[in-house]
């Protein structure tokens, strides 16, 4: 079975470190959740990460226990999690612009 | 307590390496030193953009750039050149910088000299005796607790945050536990995981100083109008995986290890203290910029962690590259010194990775020649900016 690492314990992602996950695939993991199992839905390139349960929108997506971002749609166990589905909460210089024109 | 073999010099200071350095004052200098520095052996160039039409806050950093390279205890001795009469920065303010060092400094100024001909032929003549004088120097032992040892990560993906990073963070603590210290900044990549950083300072003061500089360089970003993402993380960190800047700066801060942030240091500022442990400081996740501050600060070494493979090399201050992408290792062989990724493939452990990184450390420090090094691809000094040419 092809594995991913998961850091921390608490994470709702694994990455891909070892090779990269085909669609269909049964996934193992290593690292803190050697329990967990999942099916990938999607092409999981070397490096990248797959979800770990259902991550629903506006859900944080942890890595080594901390936010690395907010889930931007609802992420299904299994799928890639990537740019395209979280948002990150730090350095928007684009939020911090539309905020100011609402204030206006 | 181990040693290594390295030039002390004469203000006590330790170097690894014993360059002859050119540096240049003004970007209208560039032309001149580089010549000198074809024409002499094992003279090394320092050539940048700046020195001209600068504020005055911008200017106090180029010159704390360029003084504190040549301070650098790699550095035996430095001869410096300018084009005519700058305003806060000549050739001899950068010399007055230099001189406690007690190493030997000569100045040329291009126009006071008759032109660009009469400047290389002063400016060689002074780099051919340098030259001559230096190569009597002899390594001597001396502690490693002299090391200031520089960390930087580049070109990152995920691998960087699970192999090679803590992997380094572990040789750090091998150095600090011989009385050494080691150096990290790009405070862009400490965003997401401040609290890990505030908790392992050294006193209530030091955990803010670590606050305001974060908050400081997001400004930076948010004064930009833009998401940062596709800069920060950047397009290849993103290829690699990273999604975020906060899943970045997770890995990213895995370059240190656990031991006590001493001291904060604003950006090319050398330490004032001496203890070992783990030193910060701020600025910008550009590489070249933030490798050439820690060399500015001091560092001897570095150890540029990499995802994707870096050519990044500084020209006096070793760049040793680390990976923990075998991918990487095979593509960029002859650029990347170090592959951690066994950690992956339970060949190694990450305690073994550490002690790999550590053993490389300290030959480099001993005279090894780091790929980048044997090839001269001196490519990575460059200076922060923070405020605009006028």
């Amino acid at each position: 079975m092809k594995k991913v690492f998961v850091v921390y314990a608490t994470d709702n992602v694994g990455t891909a470190v070892l090779e990269p996950i085909h669609t269909g695939d049964h996934v193992g993991c290593n690292g803190e959740r050697s329990d967990l199992e999942v099916i990938a839905l999607a092409e999981i390139a070397y490096g990248h990460k797959i979800a770990l349960m259902d991550i629903a929108q506006g859900d944080t997506v942890l890595k080594y226990g901390l936010s690395i971002g907010t889930a931007s749609c609802d992420i299904k166990e299994g799928e890639h999690v990537h740019a395209h589905n979280v948002e990150s909460n730090r350095g928007r210089g684009d939020l911090a612009d539309r905020k100011a024109v609402t204030a206006e | 307590m181990s040693e290594f073999l390295g030039y002390v010099r004469p203000n006590g200071d330790v170097g690894i390496r014993n360059h002859l350095l050119i540096l240049s004052g003004t970007v209208y200098a560039n032309g001149v030193c580089e010549r000198v520095a074809d024409t002499i052996h094992g003279a090394v160039p320092i050539t940048h953009a700046n020195g001209r039409c600068q504020v005055a806050p911008d200017l106090r950093v180029t010159r704390r750039f360029l003084a504190g390279s040549a301070m650098n205890p790699n550095v035996g001795a430095v001869v410096i050149v300018d084009h005519f009469r700058e305003e806060g920065m000549t050739a001899e303010d950068l010399a007055d910088d230099i001189a406690p060092t007690g190493k030997p400094i000569a100045t040329v100024n291009i126009r006071g000299d008759g032109g660009f001909i009469s400047a290389v032929d002063k400016a060689t003549r002074y780099a051919q005796d340098f030259a001559r004088q230096i190569s009597l120097d002899a390594r001597e032992a001396a502690p490693m607790s002299k090391i200031l040892f520089g960390t930087e990560c580049g070109t990152s993906d995920t691998t960087s945050g699970l192999a090679s990073n803590p992997a380094n963070g572990l040789a750090g603590e091998i150095l600090i536990a011989q009385g050494g210290r080691m150096l990290m900044a790009e405070c862009t990549e400490w965003m997401g995981c401040e609290n890990w950083l505030t908790d392992q300072a050294a006193s209530p003061a030091v955990a803010q100083a670590i606050l305001a500089g974060v908050q400081h360089m997001e400004a930076r970003a948010l004064a930009s109008g833009e998401d940062i993402r596709g800069s920060q993380p950047t397009g290849d960190n993103m290829a690699g995986g990273l999604s975020t800047i906060e899943e970045k700066s997770m890995g990213a801060v895995k370059k240190i290890g656990d031991s006590p942030i001493v001291e904060y240091l604003e950006i090319a500022e050398a330490p004032t203290k001496t203890e070992p442990g783990n030193y910060l400081m701020y600025g910008p996740g550009m590489g070249a910029e933030s490798i050439s501050s820690m060399a500015a600060a001091g560092c001897q070494v570095l150890t540029f962690c990499t995802g994707g493979g870096h050519t990044s090399n500084h020209p006096i201050m070793p760049t040793i590259k680390v990976t923990g992408n075998r991918q990487s290792f095979e593509l960029m062989r002859d650029t990347v010194d170090v592959d951690v990724s066994g950690v992956f493939y339970d060949e190694i452990t990450l305690a073994e990775a550490g002690q790999i990184v550590y053993d490389e450390v300290e030959r480099v420090c001993n005279g090894y020649l780091t790929k980048s090094e044997a090839l001269r691809d001196n490519n990575s000094f460059a200076i922060h900016r923070v405020g605009p040419s006028i």
